[in-house]
């Protein structure tokens, strides 16, 4: 007889997850939403946005700006060998960003630090809020 | 004031890291998802067969920067491994790069596979 060990190796596996899904239902959502999740955030000069990729360096991904939109894709790859539990995404992912300020396309910069990617976009001059000077008679 | 200290260190999320072991011979590779947390934030205890890995992951915002869209934030990572009798455990190695921890746990001698020679006669 020929019993498929297999499935019962995979037995404290599946019941880890099912416990971790009902216990502690914030592991695995990573994976769920779009990827890579990400930050937005202005203040007056620039606008900011950061995006959570462990494991990948600049060289990996292409950032393409236009007037209109900012778009993150590359590929993430993950080592080769026999799994003995997987739970990190990997494949080809793209993101689109529509913005809607005006940037100075010609000064993005962007940079990565432990896994984020933040990128710095300087808003253009015409969208820079001025102050008017109300006058009360 | 220390008791305030715990208090935060409470309130911040905990987050269990995604994790990929892969099997060789000669040991166990583990990478894990760390994004936001630096070398001074990681922590890595290992005691008799437990393994606990605690990380603060840094908040993104810059001084001064308004939230328009928040997805991700700042979190503890934890995860508390059971390591198997087969592990050398005191020679565990430890890499942390582009916000991914990749560790690598060394079989004992005794448990790496052995090939069987077959002689013909």
């Amino acid at each position: 007889m020929v019993i498929d060990l297999g499935s019962v190796y995979n037995f404290p596996y599946e019941f880890d997850k099912v416990f971790n899904e009902v216990f502690n239902p914030r592991q695995y959502k990573r994976g769920k939403a779009s990827y890579p999740p990400i930050n937005i955030g202005e203040d007056e000069k620039n606008v900011y946005v950061h995006a959570e990729m462990p494991g990948l360096a600049i060289e990996d991904m292409d950032i393409e700006i236009t007037a209109k939109d900012l778009v993150i894709k590359g590929e993430r790859k993950l080592p080769e060998g026999r799994y003995f539990r997987q739970e990190r995404t990997s494949g080809v992912f793209q993101r689109i960003i529509s913005i809607n300020t005006l940037v100075d396309v010609d000064n993005v910069s962007a940079s990565m630090k432990d896994g984020i990617l933040r990128i710095i976009m300087p808003k253009a001059e015409s969208s820079v809020p001025k102050k008017i000077a109300v006058e009360i008679e | 004031m220390s008791n305030e200290a715990i208090k935060t260190d409470n309130e911040l999320e905990k987050i269990s890291p995604a994790t990929d072991i892969v099997e060789t011979e000669n040991g166990f590779y583990m990478y894990m998802d760390l994004p936001g947390v630096g070398k001074k934030d990681l922590d890595i205890d290992v005691e008799e067969n437990v393994m606990i890995v605690k990380g603060k992951a840094a908040t993104s915002v810059i001084e001064g920067e308004k939230y328009l869209l928040q997805e991700f934030g700042e979190g503890e990572y934890v995860r508390r491994f059971t390591v198997a009798d087969i592990v050398d455990s005191k020679n565990i190695k430890a890499n942390l790069k582009n916000g991914v921890l990749e560790l690598f746990l060394p079989k004992i001698p005794e448990a790496k596979p052995r090939k069987i020679e077959v002689s013909y006669s």
